[in-house]
């Protein structure tokens, strides 16, 4: 499984994004929201009983990450139209407010090594990436155990309280240079 | 108040003031943005409500809205991190230099603005909140960024007259009287 400090692997799959007729799914790759932290997290399959809790926890707290510059993004190895149809059939999902990743060819799951061996679908993975792509924080639960929303917002301030002002120079040290 | 009504107003006991400000906003060593970017953060930062609106208003006409926003934002930023890390500097136990801040600060990276005019708001307010080692360092990063000891200067004359007029402007209005 890939860690902190890593970069995340490119890809470029369907999602799903919206219920608007015209408008449901759109291509998305790892270069679309530049400048933006993402927030990926994973779950096995559509249609089971853990996961719409989590992902609508995740969609109560959008505006939240957003607030961060953080972009939340679900996935999972089904399809498009099975996003669909879940969205659709489930009221805690109908206004999902973010995209939800159907990586069916199993690409980025295996490039991020979350492939569960027995059931050959995602596990439960959050991964939270920097605006450069780096990976700043991995976590995965076992598959009936949901995620908390509230820590992986934690996670996420505490990662941008960087001390990016010179003015934690000490005398005698180079200036700081912070990333910019 | 306009920024001409504003100035006309500064009473005679602050003719210095009123004339000193005329001269630092048209100093030559500093591009309109450097000088109006710094009246901005210096009014924000030294918290008088009618001149720093007064010098928004004027500023508008002189700024890019982001300049205008990397502006604010860098008083925004600074009075927080000017007392946190004059903190440090105050106290003579080391340990909190190790102790992580643990404070949001990143308009620093986000303010889209030019970096170097940034840093020389940073160096303006940290001068009128008045902490020491925010100076030093923001002054060596503003120097390294390409911005000549001369532009500094004249940015601190527009951080110092500011400063002075916060104190003075409206002071001496009857009670009652609006902005």
């Amino acid at each position: 499984m890939l860690g902190v400090g890593q970069k995340f692997p490119p890809f470029s799959m369907q999602a799903t994004v919206s219920l608007e007729k015209g408008k449901t799914f759109r291509t998305i790759t790892e270069e679309d929201y530049p400048d933006k932290w993402k927030v990926y997290f994973f779950w096995p399959k559509d249609f089971t009983f853990v996961c719409p809790t989590e992902i609508a926890a995740f969609g109560k707290m959008n505006k939240d990450f957003s607030d961060r510059d953080a972009q939340v993004l679900g996935g999972s190895t089904d399809s498009e139209f099975v996003h669909l149809a879940w969205r659709q059939s489930h009221p805690d999902l109908k206004e999902l407010p973010f995209p939800m990743l159907a990586d069916i060819k199993r690409e980025l799951c295996a490039a991020l090594g979350i492939l569960d061996p027995q059931e050959g679908v995602a596990q439960r993975a959050t991964f939270v990436v920097d605006p450069h792509n780096l990976i700043r924080f991995v976590a995965v639960n076992d598959l009936s155990v949901g995620r908390n929303p509230q820590e992986v917002l934690r996670v996420l301030d505490a990662l941008q309280t960087d001390e990016l002002c010179p003015c934690n120079w000490h005398k005698g040290e180079d200036v700081l240079k912070p990333v910019v | 108040m306009t920024y001409s009504e504003l100035v006309d107003s500064i009473p005679e006991y602050a003719k210095d003031l009123k004339l000193n400000l005329g001269n630092v906003m048209d100093q030559s060593e500093l591009t309109p943005q450097q000088a109006w970017g710094t009246a901005v953060a210096c009014s924000l930062a030294a918290r008088n409500r009618q001149l720093y609106r007064a010098v928004v208003a004027e500023a508008g006409a002189r700024l890019s809205p982001q300049a205008l926003f990397g502006a604010r934002a860098a008083a925004a930023v600074m009075g927080m991190n000017n007392i946190f890390y004059r903190f440090r500097h105050f106290s003579s136990n080391q340990n909190y230099g190790a102790i992580p801040a643990r404070l949001r600060m990143q308009s620093i990276r986000t303010h889209g603005t030019d970096p170097a005019d940034f840093e020389l708001w940073c160096l303006a307010v940290s001068a009128v909140n008045g902490c020491q080692v925010c100076v030093d360092s923001h002054e060596q990063a503003v120097r390294e960024k390409g911005l000549s000891e001369e532009t500094v200067m004249a940015a601190i004359r527009i951080a110092a007259t500011i400063h002075a007029l916060a104190a003075v402007v409206g002071a001496d209005e009857a009670a009652g009287a609006t902005a």
